[in-house]
C-alpha cells in the first residue's frame, strides 16, 4: 500500500501524533455523528457463564479504541465477536451500518492481530503478509508488491524472506501487524498486540502503532489489560470488568473522572475513603469521612444529605508540609509511615490518626535538601477541586 | 574409554587407573540399543548376504557352502551374483517389486484419505470423548492381527456378510466376487494399518495451533482453502511418519494377500515366501530378501535426510 | 462327520514356523508334522489313552513346506508325512533314518502290491510305509455342473478344467487349482497326450502354457483352501485330492444348505501319489516315532481314519472295516481298470525341480 495515494479509509481527521484532540476529532462528542461500529446490548454466553453483559458501545471512524480490563472480564470475547469467531447469544452488531451476525470471519471487512501473533510457521514473512491478498485473488505480482510496501511501513524489509521462528519477539509483532493490515481492513482488532513484549520494546512500539495507525487511518480496536497501554494508545478507553462496560471515556476522563470506584481503582492509584454527604450545596459540598473527618469537595449535582458516597483523592493531587498549610484546603494531620524514593517523584503513606494509610506522591521537580523524611509528623492538604465524589 | 579422556570439558576428572578400562555409563547405554541392532539385525543381515552368494542345491543346509576345498587342499571361496541377476533376468520379480510399491503405495494413500479425516476428528475432540476415541483405535490391537483378517473373509466371501445383505435389499441380484481380489488385499492392509496413521497424525494435529485456524479464516480464507494451506501442511511431518508406518510393513505384507488376495495378487511378501517354501530356493529368497531390503531402506534414508534438512533451515 | 481337525492354510505353518520348531525331546511325548486335514482326533486320543504318549501334532498343507523345514534341519518332528516323490529325494540327501522294522510288527497288515509300488521311490520300504493314498482329480458342485451343463452332464473329463471355453462357463461360480507344480504339472501334460512321467522341459513348457491359457478363469490356487469354499459354494469346481474332495462332500451334506459336492477321477488319467510316513534323521524321540506309525497301522487305527477322512490306505487287513460306501466307492478304492489309468509322479532332480518351479510361479502369478 502506498501510504501517499488517496485512500478511501483515511479518517476524516487524522490526530496529530502527541497533540490534544481537536474537537471535531471526537465525533463521540457530537450526538449527530454516525458511529462506525454500533454494538447493541451484545450478550455472550457460554453455557451457564454470562463472558459479555448487555454491552451497548458506539466507535467511530478512525479510533482508536481501547478495551480495558483484568484477564476474564470479556474483553477478548467482545473482539472475538467482532471478528466472527463467537456469535452473540443476544443483541447485534452493526459494521459500517450492516449487521454482521450472519457474516462469517473470511468475510468481514475486518482483521485481526492475535496476542499469539498466530504467525503461519510454515511461511516465510512474505507469505504470512501476502496470505490475505492471495486468498482475495490478488495475482502473485500485485500481492507481492503490496506486500513489499507493507515490510517497508513495518521496518521489515530485509527480513522477507524469513520464517517466523528466525525472528525476534518484536519483528514477530510488526510481521503480524504487517500480515493484518494488508488487506486494509476498515477495522482492525489487536488482542493485547504488545502484551509478549519486554517493557522498553513495548513503549517504544506503543508509539509505532500509533504512527502507522495515522498514516492508514485504520479504525482499531485494542483489548488490554495493561492501564498504561491503553492511556497512551487510545483516543477512548471503554474499562470493562466482569462482562460489563464500566465507563467509556477519553484517557483524561477516565483518570481524572472516574465513574466508580472500580475504575478509580483500577486507572492508576487512588485514595478511597468512605463518608456521608454532610451539605450538598449547587455550588459546594461537603462530605463527612471517619479517616479524613470534614472535606469540602467539588459540588456534584443530585446528591442528597446523608447519602453514602466514597471520595476518590489521586495521590499526586495532595501535598504534604511540615507546617499547617494556609488557605482553604482540607487538610489532615498524619505520620510518615514509609516513603519510596523513585526518581521523578517520591511516594509516601502517611499514617492518618484514625489508623489509615494516605497515599500522596511528590514530583521531586525541586527537591528541597532536607525532604519530609520518616516518623515526621506532616500535614497532608488538597483541594476541593481534587476530590472526586463516588457513588457506585 | 577414549570418550572421556578426549572429552573437551575440564571439569570432568580423568578417570585414573583400571577406570579407564571400565565403560562409562554413556558407552553402556548406547551399547545396549546397539548390541541390539546388532544381534537381531546386522547379523541375520549377513547370514542372508552370505546365503544370497550361494547356489540353491537339495540338501542340508539347502544351498552351497562358502568354502570349498580343491583337490590340493586349497581353500576356495564360492560365491557368486548369479541369484541378482537372476532377479534382474526375471521379469516376476521387477514385477513383483513393484506390483508390491504400488499396492502400498495405493493401500497408504486411502489410509491416509480415510485416517486424517478421524484423526483430525479426535484431535479436535473435547478430553472425555477423545480417549474414548483413541481407545477404539486402538482396540483392536487386543485381537490377533490373523483373525481380524480371516474375519474380513467372512464380510468379502460369495456367500459373506455383505452380498447377503446387498442381495436380500435387492441391491443385487449376482453376489459380487470379492474374495481373491486385489480389493480384499487393499480392504486387509488399509483397515490392518490404519491405526499406524491415525496416531502419528493425531499426536501432529493436537499440537495444531487453533489460533492459526482462525488467523487464516480471518484473512478470507474458507474454511477448505484454510485446511489445504494452513492444517495440511502443518501436518505433513505426521503424514510422513504415518505414512511410512503403513508403507513399509505393507511393501513386505505377506498374510493379508495370502488370505485375501488373489493369483494376481503379485506382492514381493508372498514370493519371498514362495522362493522359501515352495522353490525351497534359499539363495534366490536371500537375494530377493536383501533387494527388498535396500528398496524399502533408501527412501526412507533419503526422506530422513531431506527432513533433517528441512528442520535445519 | 465333525470336523475337529482345523482346516490350517500355509499361514498357519508360516506362523509355526516363525515361533521356532515346536518339537521337544521328552520321554512321553511324539511330535507329529502331517498335512491338515488327514486324520481324526480321536486317533491321537487313543494312542495317547494306550501309550501314556502326548501328541504334538501340527499341520502343512504342501511337499514345499515340509521339503523347506526338513532341508532347514533341526525341525524337532518325529513323524512326518512326505509324498512318495519328494521322499525319494530327500532319502537321497538323508533327511530320514531307516525304519526299525522290530518296532513295527504291524508292518505285516500293509498290501504288498501297494508297498511294492511305493517301493519304486524307497527301495524296500527301508524309510516310510504309506499312510493313506489317493488321487488328483476334479471336485466339483454338481447343481452348479447341471446348471450350465445339462442334467446329463458328466464330469469324466480334464476339459471341464483344462478346455479354455469350458473352465469358462464356471469361471462364474468360482475355480480352484491345487497350488503344486508336481501335482498341475503332470496333469496338464497327460491331457495333452504326453507322458506325465516326462522330465522333457519342452513338455513341461507345454503344460505350462496350457496351464496359462485358463489361468484367467482360475479363482485362486491353493492347497486346503477349496475344501470349505467348496462344501459352503463359494467355489463350484476345484482341482483336489480325492479325499479332500469328499471332506467337502461330506461338510456340504452335514450343513444342508443345498450345495452337494462329488469327485470325479477323469478319464484321461490321473495322478495316483502316496503319502509316507517317516522318521526324520534327527528325530528328538525315534521310539515314540516307530510306536505312532505302528499304532497306525492297526487295521482298526486305519480303518478309522479311513472313514474319517475319505483317503484309501494300503493296511488289507483294515479293508473289511472300512465303511461300505466308502470301500465300494470308485473314486476312492479304484477298481482295476481305473487303477490301470492312474500314473504315478517321478522325483525330479535339482535342475528340472528348479525348472518347474519357475514355470509354476509363471503359471500362478501371471508373470
Amino acid at each position: 500500500m502506498n501510504p501517499q495515494a488517496p485512500d478511501p479509509l483515511l479518517p476524516v481527521a487524522a490526530r496529530p501524533a502527541g497533540a490534544p484532540l481537536a474537537a471535531e476529532a471526537c465525533p463521540w462528542t457530537d450526538p449527530a455523528a454516525r458511529p462506525f461500529i454500533a454494538i447493541r446490548h451484545v450478550t455472550k454466553r457460554f453455557g451457564d457463564f454470562t463472558a459479555v453483559n448487555d454491552v451497548s458501545l458506539n466507535i467511530y471512524r478512525g479510533e482508536l479504541f481501547c478495551l480495558l480490563g483484568g484477564s476474564g472480564c470479556g474483553k477478548s470475547t467482545l473482539l472475538r465477536m467482532l471478528a466472527g469467531f463467537e456469535k452473540p447469544t443476544e443483541g447485534q452488531i452493526l459494521l459500517d451500518g450492516q449487521d454482521m451476525a450472519h457474516v462469517p470471519p473470511d468475510r468481514r471487512p475486518t482483521n485481526m492481530m492475535f496476542q499469539s501473533y498466530a504467525l503461519f510457521p510454515h511461511m516465510t514473512v512474505e507469505k504470512n503478509v501476502a496470505y490475505g491478498l492471495l486468498r482475495e485473488g490478488k495475482s502473485k505480482a500485485e500481492a507481492y508488491a503490496r506486500v513489499a510496501e507493507m515490510l517497508k511501513l513495518v521496518k521489515l524489509e530485509p527480513f522477507a524472506r524469513r520464517k517466523p521462528h528466525q525472528l525476534s519477539g518484536g519483528q514477530r509483532q510488526r510481521v503480524a501487524l504487517a500480515r493484518a493490515l494488508i488487506k486494509q481492513p476498515k477495522l482492525l482488532l489487536l488482542d493485547e498486540p504488545l502484551g509478549a513484549l519486554d517493557k522498553k520494546l513495548r513503549e517504544e512500539t506503543q508509539f509505532e502503532l500509533i504512527r502507522i495507525q495515522e498514516t492508514l487511518g485504520v479504525t482499531f480496536i485494542v483489548v488490554t489489560h495493561d492501564q498504561d497501554e491503553a492511556m497512551t494508545l487510545a483516543t477512548r478507553i471503554g474499562v470493562m470488568d466482569d462482562g460489563v462496560i464500566r465507563q467509556v471515556g477519553e484517557p483524561h476522563q477516565i483518570y481524572e473522572e472516574p465513574a466508580s470506584r472500580y475504575v478509580a481503582d483500577f486507572i492508576g492509584t487512588v485514595n478511597l475513603f468512605e463518608g456521608q454527604v454532610a451539605m450538598a450545596a449547587p455550588d459546594m459540598m461537603r462530605v463527612d469521612t471517619p479517616a479524613l473527618g470534614a472535606v469540602n469537595t467539588r459540588p456534584v449535582p443530585g446528591l442528597t444529605r446523608g447519602q453514602t458516597v466514597w471520595l476518590a483523592i489521586r495521590p499526586e493531587r495532595i501535598g504534604l508540609s511540615r507546617e499547617r498549610p494556609a488557605g482553604d484546603a482540607n487538610t489532615v494531620q498524619g505520620v510518615v509511615d514509609d516513603v519510596a524514593y523513585r526518581g521523578h517523584m517520591s511516594s509516601y503513606r502517611v499514617r492518618l490518626a484514625g489508623g489509615q494509610m494516605l497515599r500522596v506522591t511528590q514530583s521531586n521537580l525541586d527537591r528541597d535538601a532536607d525532604p519530609i523524611s520518616w516518623d515526621e509528623p506532616v500535614f497532608a492538604s488538597f483541594s476541593p477541586a481534587a476530590t472526586r465524589v463516588l457513588t457506585e | 574409554m577414549s570418550a572421556a579422556d578426549n572429552s573437551p570439558q575440564p571439569a570432568r576428572a580423568p578417570r585414573r587407573g583400571l577406570a579407564r578400562l571400565l565403560p562409562t555409563g554413556r558407552t553402556l547405554v548406547i551399547a545396549i540399543p546397539m548390541l541390539w541392532l546388532l544381534v537381531f539385525f546386522l547379523v541375520p543381515f549377513f547370514v542372508l548376504g552370505r546365503i544370497s552368494l550361494a547356489e540353491a542345491i537339495i540338501a542340508r543346509p539347502p544351498y552351497s557352502p562358502l568354502f570349498e576345498r580343491d583337490a590340493e587342499g586349497t581353500l576356495a571361496i564360492i560365491a557368486s551374483l548369479e541369484n541378482y541377476r537372476f532377479l534382474l533376468q526375471d521379469a516376476l520379480y521387477r514385477n513383483a517389486y513393484v506390483s508390491s510399491i504400488r499396492i502400498a503405495a495405493i493401500s497408504t494413500l486411502f489410509a491416509l484419505l480415510i485416517g486424517y479425516p478421524i484423526a483430525y476428528y479426535i484431535a479436535r475432540s473435547p478430553e472425555p470423548r477423545r480417549t474414548i476415541l483413541l481407545l477404539m483405535v486402538v482396540l483392536p490391537f487386543w485381537t490377533s492381527f490373523l483373525l481380524r483378517v480371516y474375519a474380513w473373509q467372512g464380510f468379502l466371501r460369495r456367500e459373506g456378510l455383505i452380498n447377503n445383505t446387498l442381495i436380500s435389499l435387492g441391491i443385487i441380484d449376482q453376489p459380487l466376487v470379492m474374495m481373491q481380489t486385489d480389493f480384499a488385499v487393499y480392504i486387509g492392509i488399509v483397515y490392518t494399518y490404519l491405526p499406524f496413521m491415525i496416531l502419528p497424525l493425531y499426536a501432529n494435529l493436537t499440537k495444531l495451533d487453533g489460533a492459526l485456524l482462525e488467523a487464516a479464516n480471518d484473512l478470507g480464507a474458507s474454511p477448505m482453502v484454510t485446511f489445504f494451506t494452513v492444517t495440511l501442511p502443518l501436518s505433513l511431518p505426521g503424514i510422513v511418519a504415518g505414512s511410512m508406518l503403513v508403507f513399509i510393513p505393507a511393501i513386505g505384507e505377506y498374510v493379508i494377500p495370502a488370505l485375501l488376495g488373489g493369483p494376481d495378487t503379485l506382492m514381493i511378501g508372498r514370493v519371498l515366501w514362495d522362493e522359501f517354501f515352495q522353490a525351497r530356493d534359499w539363495p534366490v529368497a536371500s537375494a530377493v530378501a536383501i533387494v527388498m531390503l535396500v528398496l524399502v531402506v533408501a527412501p526412507i534414508m533419503w526422506l530422513q535426510s531431506v527432513q533433517n534438512r528441512r528442520e535445519l533451515q | 462327520m465333525n470336523t475337529p481337525n482345523r482346516t490350517a492354510t500355509a499361514t498357519a505353518s508360516a506362523m509355526a514356523l516363525a515361533l521356532g520348531a515346536t518339537g521337544a525331546a521328552q520321554a512321553d511325548v511324539v511330535n507329529v508334522f502331517n498335512w491338515s486335514d488327514y486324520i481324526t482326533e480321536e486317533v491321537l486320543e487313543l494312542f495317547t489313552e494306550e501309550t501314556g504318549i502326548r501328541v504334538v501334532y501340527d499341520v502343512y498343507d504342501s511337499n514345499d513346506t515340509l521339503e523347506a523345514r526338513l532341508l532347514a534341519g533341526a525341525t524337532g518332528f518325529d513323524v512326518v508325512v512326505p509324498t512318495a516323490d519328494f521322499m525319494q529325494r530327500q532319502i537321497a540327501v538323508g533327511v530320514y533314518q531307516p525304519l526299525n522294522r522290530d518296532l513295527l510288527p504291524n508292518m505285516e497288515h500293509m498290501d504288498p502290491g501297494l508297498m511294492g509300488q511305493a517301493a519304486s521311490f524307497d527301495p524296500g520300504n527301508e524309510h516310510g510305509v504309506i499312510y493313506m493314498w489317493g488321487t488328483t482329480g476334479i471336485g466339483y458342485n454338481i447343481d452348479a455342473i447341471a446348471e450350465r451343463f445339462g442334467d446329463d452332464f458328466e464330469v469324466d473329463t480334464w476339459s471341464l478344467v483344462f478346455d479354455p471355453e469350458m473352465i469358462a462357463q464356471v469361471a462364474d461360480c468360482g475355480v480352484a487349482f491345487l497350488d503344486s507344480a508336481t501335482d498341475m504339472l503332470p496333469a496338464a501334460m497327460n491331457y495333452l497326450g504326453l507322458d506325465p512321467q516326462s522330465t522333457d522341459p519342452a513338455d513341461f513348457e507345454a503344460a505350462a502354457e496350457l496351464l496359462e491359457s485358463v489361468r484367467p478363469h482360475v479363482r485362486y490356487f491353493h492347497n486346503s483352501q477349496y475344501i470349505s469354499d467348496l462344501a459352503n459354494g463359494e467355489i463350484c469346481v476345484a482341482i483336489g485330492w480325492s479325499g479332500d474332495v469328499f471332506q467337502a462332500a461330506d461338510r456340504a451334506e452335514e450343513a444342508d444348505r443345498g450345495v452337494n459336492v462329488w469327485y470325479a477321477i477323469p478319464d484321461e488319467g490321473a495322478m495316483q501319489w502316496f503319502d509316507m510316513m517317516a522318521i526324520p534323521v534327527d528325530a528328538p524321540n525315534p521310539e515314540n516315532a516307530h510306536a505312532f506309525i505302528n499304532f497306525i497301522m492297526r487295521p482298526d487305527i486305519t480303518a478309522m481314519i479311513t472313514n474319517y477322512v475319505w483317503y484309501a490306505n494300503a493296511n488289507a487287513s483294515s479293508w473289511e472295516m472300512v465303511d461300505e460306501d466308502i470301500i465300494t466307492d470308485p473314486a476312492i478304492f479304484p477298481p482295476q481298470e481305473v487303477l490301470d489309468n492312474l500314473f504315478t509322479a517321478v522325483t525330479y532332480d535339482g535342475r528340472t525341480d528348479r525348472l518347474i518351479t519357475r514355470l509354476w510361479t509363471r503359471v500362478r502369478t501371471g508373470q
